[in-house]
């Protein structure tokens, strides 16, 4: 071997490189498209997942327009009284201004079964003797007054005097969990 | 000044063992290797613009698709906050649907009576697990059963129905016991605004 046969492995070496070093940024660009494929694939699948998502949202909204108005239209008067303390001060104020003749009067907290929203009320047990269209008439306003209260219980007797009646409630204010 | 011929063969060593000439094949290897220079030339050229090209679009994908997911998060927060207040609305519903005002049943109970009919006990207690449904438990001061058949129709006529209805009559006092369901005459659900 003489030194033209070096200096000819040299320069073959020296291809060898040059095509190494090509192969290699082929191999790089390959490498970046197959990630830019991938890449456009995830966001097709997105592109599908929102599109999915906001069908069954608008689906949704369309099933629920009348149960939210429903809401709309309720949900104030359910959070007018929302703690135990008003709602009995509320009701001992509707039953001080009607004048009514009050034998008993009760109140307790209680739990609602199976009502996420309206976990609990506050129960007011109730007895009453006075005029027949006096007790009718007030229990009447009170229903309309405070359209979120539930008569649960209504006991209704002689009273003591001939146009007297005797009036056993049971009221539930309901409070609306926060 | 002349030189002598002596002298200029002193700069001229002798040549005696020269290297023989490459074969013809191994000749072609400079012709290749410039030829290799130029196609890795053009050749990585193209590449890295490729190169370029595919990572603009990569990270335009890739914003793209974290764009689209963020909106996706966003209408799946929408969607919960929904549901929710569609829960609430139906709780509420359901509170409301069973909070009918007993009021004018009571009234309508009560004016139903004859003049030789009168109330001795009347009773309405909702149901604990389904509050719109209505124990009636009434006690009448009557000697015939015509009172009852009014009363039920008062009752009827704000569109209650009575279920397994029992009554029993002794003494001149007659006991009815009744479960009382409001029904909606259209059929629609207890959606009007209160007054």
């Amino acid at each position: 071997m003489n030194n033209k046969h070096i200096a000819c492995g040299i320069v073959a070496l020296f291809i060898v490189l040059l095509v190494q070093l090509t192969l290699w940024v082929q191999g790089n660009r390959t490498k970046v498209q197959s990630e830019a494929s991938a890449a456009q694939d995830a966001e097709t699948a997105a592109n599908l997942q929102l599109t999915k998502e906001r069908g069954q949202l608008g689906d949704l909204r369309r099933q629920s327009t009348d149960l939210i108005e429903f809401l709309r239209i309720w949900q104030p008067y359910f959070t007018t009284i929302d703690n135990p303390q008003s709602a009995e001060v509320n009701l001992s104020m509707l039953i001080k201004e009607a004048n009514l003749v009050n034998l008993a009067q009760r109140f307790e907290q209680t739990p609602v079964k199976g009502n996420a929203s309206i976990p609990n009320t506050m129960r007011a047990t109730l007895t009453f003797e006075d005029d027949y269209a006096r007790l009718l008439n007030w229990l009447g306003d009170l229903e309309v007054k405070m359209p979120t209260v539930r008569t649960s219980s209504a006991r209704l007797s002689k009273g003591t005097r001939a146009n007297d009646l005797r009036m056993e409630i049971i009221l539930e204010q309901p409070l609306l969990s926060k | 000044m002349q030189i002598t011929e002596r002298q200029i063969d002193d700069f001229k060593s002798d040549r005696k063992d020269i290297t023989p000439p490459l074969p013809v094949v191994l000749r072609l290897v400079p012709l290749l290797f410039y030829c290799s220079i130029a196609v890795a030339v053009i050749l990585s050229s193209i590449f890295a613009i490729q190169f370029q090209f595919a990572v603009q679009k990569r990270d335009n994908h890739k914003t793209m698709t974290a764009s689209l997911g963020a909106q996706t998060q966003d209408t799946r927060s929408q969607r919960t906050a929904l549901e929710a207040q569609i829960k609430k609305a139906t709780d509420i519903q359901n509170w409301v649907a069973s909070s009918r005002p007993l009021q004018p049943l009571l009234l309508a109970i009560t004016r139903s009576m004859g003049p030789r009919s009168s109330i001795v006990d009347l009773r309405l207690d909702r149901e604990t697990d389904n509050p719109s449904q209505i124990k009636m438990n009434l006690s009448m001061g009557t000697d015939s059963t015509k009172q009852l058949d009014l009363t039920v129709e008062k009752i009827a006529a704000l569109n209650y129905r009575a279920f397994s209805p029992t009554q029993t009559l002794g003494r001149g006092e007659l006991d009815y016991k009744a479960t009382l369901v409001h029904q909606d005459p259209l059929g629609r659900q207890n959606e009007e605004a209160p007054r």
